[in-house]
């Protein structure tokens, strides 16, 4: 039905258009990442579980499970909540309703087709930054940029004075994730190679994940959480101390990823601190988020925006904590290249991130549709599904990877920490699959939602009616 | 937006200004949201200087040395005894040296070497290939020592490290416990701070609350 809109007048198209298609996109996505993913685990911990066709092994499919999330779900998410946030904050209409539904369609189309070409093979061979060069000329011009104009227009032409905390981070997030893909990209664009190639490799997939994935959701929860609480945001100038820390230490060399390589040892102790610096940022999201919650804690039973939210901020934590120790020296001799990166990593996009565009999303396309979730258990089931699955993920992948890195260290045999670590192997695709039944459950109740929600009245939020099932 | 420093720590604006900000703060809301004017909670503020001090200490290069073709010197000059020789087994060789070696690491002048030592196990086979190199930089008497060389795998190459220099002009090779990376960082670090004040005392002091009833 929504593509219908493609060629309507800007005018004639409703509001929230461009919300629905890129929510139902993201979470279509977050399917198709997470069962990839679960595939993939599959491979790890049954080696005879498809085998022989090329396709299908791990080194065709794992990129295009992480790049599934990040482009599909995660910063699609990201747009769908853009779409409705960003001229909710400035009291306006989106720029162009218009603009945003063809960005995301072809968002979907380019995404689907650069997928199915690394999954074929076409591959510039960089971690992160997998797709091929023309590809990443799309996702610039073609996805990112449009979503750029259609946010900081719709900030620019805001009926307010003042700009809310959220939009500071989406205005500036989408500037400098095109930023970090032009540059993260220039090797492939000039053929630059060696290290230079490595530190670019990583300075990109540094900046995607400190610069894109975790502010933008922190933006979100700016948000979502004093819009269900009823709470003012507890204090814009911790909200100042958390944008401006953010600028300053995430955007700064990413050389900690790369301590055993041959760069400059000044430039690795310059990230490095800067790296523990992090915290900074983490403690102010945290602390700002928890003390607007201030007599409505009860919601985080009661309502399930707010308890996916909360978790997601909870999770910050131990992501914060490891993420700004484990690249010093001392302890990244340890962990360097075993499970408990695949871990952390997970932690970023499957937990802090994940659970807070999971919220955005429920409470986005309730508002957009003007209509009252379909079925609160299921949400509940999917909450349940989504935590046991990622902590279950989050804590045998941590276990494999200390156990990885001991065996590295005192150099155990390699086939002998491969049987070491198969039960969490098992136990990962175990938690994996059920974030994807989770999804599952998820898309039936949005796609029920659609159809059979209770309608909303005008000036009324979904989350204000009681529930009918 | 005028200045005033008469009393930097409660706020570098005028008290007009002030109120035209809270005047705003009242009326305006961002699709019916506002952020309040509370400060940044003391145990916060503290934890942010432990922050800063702990990303300091816990960075230094001190806590991950690499390891120095100085600290399998020891080894590769008993690696050709006849007692290596005539044992029988590549663990065996490895495990005596190692223990020779950290004997003789305990004694030595730099306290770093033997927990150096116990943090980087080195293989016979890789002892074997990088001992020829070992030998060619003590043999050879040039500018730089076995310290000032990293060994990375089996290989012995001069460490990376810049910004120091020797008296006779030439760059130190050792690490050293403070680089240039942690002063840059020390600079940062103070502009951050600095613009925060800035930016924080700013706004109206946290004292002056909107109240968004008034709106």
């Amino acid at each position: 039905m929504l593509f219908k809109y493609l060629f309507a007048k800007n005018e004639d198209i409703p509001s929230g258009s461009a919300t629905i298609f890129f929510g139902f996109s993201s979470i279509l996505w977050f399917i198709v990442g997470t069962g990839l993913g679960s595939f993939n685990a599959a491979k790890l911990a049954f080696p005879d579980f498809v085998t022989g066709v090329e396709m299908f092994a791990f080194g065709h499919m794992r990129q295009v499970h992480v790049l599934a999330v990040i482009l599909g779900w995660i910063s699609m998410a990201f747009a769908m909540t853009m779409m409705y946030m960003t001229p909710a904050l400035g009291n306006t209409k989106l720029w162009s309703e218009k603009l945003g539904l063809w960005t995301a369609f072809l968002w979907n189309v380019g995404l689907s087709l650069g997928l199915t070409l690394l999954w074929s093979g076409f591959t510039s061979g960089r971690e992160y930054s997998d797709l091929i060069w023309p590809i990443d000329l799309v996702v610039i011009f073609g996805v990112l940029l449009p979503l750029g104009i259609n946010v900081w227009m719709t900030i620019a032409q805001r009926r307010t004075q003042g700009i809310y905390i959220t939009n500071w981070f989406f205005g500036a997030c989408i500037f400098m994730l095109i930023t970090t893909f032009l540059v993260g990209n220039s090797p492939e664009l000039f053929n630059l190679t060696g290290l230079t190639e490595a530190y670019l490799t990583f300075w990109f997939a540094h900046n995607v994940l400190g610069l894109w994935i975790t502010p933008v959701a922190a933006g979100i929860a700016y948000y979502v959480l004093p819009k269900l609480t009823g709470n003012p945001l507890y204090s814009h100038r911790i909200g100042h101390l958390h944008f401006w820390s953010i600028i300053a230490f995430y955007s700064t060399p990413a050389s900690h990823h790369l301590l055993s390589a041959p760069l400059p040892e000044w430039l690795k102790s310059f990230a490095s601190v800067e790296g523990v610096l992090i915290l900074i940022p983490a403690v102010a999201f945290v602390a700002n988020i928890l003390l607007t919650m201030k007599g409505r804690w009860s919601m985080f039973v009661e309502n399930v925006e707010t308890k996916f939210t909360i978790t997601g901020v909870l999770l910050a934590i131990p992501l914060n904590m490891q993420g700004g120790f484990q690249q010093t020296r001392a302890i990244n001799w340890y962990i360097h290249g075993t499970g408990w990166i695949v871990a952390h990593a997970h932690l970023a996009l499957l937990g802090m991130s994940s659970f807070l565009e999971v919220a955005a999303v429920y409470f986005g396309l309730q508002q957009m549709m003007r209509r009252k979730l379909y079925s609160l258990a299921l949400a509940n089931v999917h909450y349940w599904f989504f935590i046991i699955g990622f902590c279950t993920y989050w804590i045998s992948m941590t276990i494999a990877g200390l156990i990885q890195g001991a065996g590295k260290i005192y150099e155990v045999p390699y086939i002998d920490v491969v049987i070491a670590e198969h039960p969490y192997m098992i136990a990962r695709w175990v938690g994996g699959t059920m974030v994807f039944t989770g999804n599952m459950i998820w898309l039936y109740n949005m796609y029920m939602t659609a159809r059979e929600g209770t309608l909303v009245p005008k000036g009324r939020y979904a989350h204000e009616l009681a529930y009918e099932r | 937006m005028a200045w005033k420093f008469d009393n930097p720590l409660y706020s570098l604006s005028d008290e007009e200004q002030n109120k035209r900000a809270i005047t705003l703060w009242e009326a305006e809301r961002h699709g019916d949201l506002w952020a309040a004017n509370n400060r940044v909670p003391f145990p916060v503020t503290l934890l942010i200087a432990l922050i800063v001090l702990t990303a300091f200490m816990m960075t230094m290069p001190i806590w991950g040395q690499r390891p120095t073709a100085e600290l399998y010197a020891p080894m590769v000059q008993m690696m050709d005894s006849p007692q290596v020789k005539g044992m029988a087994t590549n663990k065996e060789k490895i495990a005596y040296l190692t223990t020779e070696a950290m004997k003789a690491h305990e004694q030595a002048k730099d306290s770093r070497l033997p927990g150096l030592l116990e943090r980087h196990p080195i293989t016979w086979s890789d002892l074997q290939l990088m001992a020829p190199a070992i030998r060619e930089i003590q043999s050879s008497g040039g500018t730089y020592g076995l310290e000032s060389y990293t060994v990375v795998g089996d290989q012995v190459v001069l460490a990376n490290f810049e910004g120091m220099r020797r008296p006779d002009g030439k760059r130190l090779r050792t690490q050293p416990w403070f680089d240039t990376g942690f002063i840059i960082d020390m600079f940062y670090v103070s502009y951050f701070i600095i613009v925060m004040v800035l930016v924080c005392k700013r706004l109206p002091h946290f004292s002056q609350k909107a109240n968004p009833k008034k709106s």
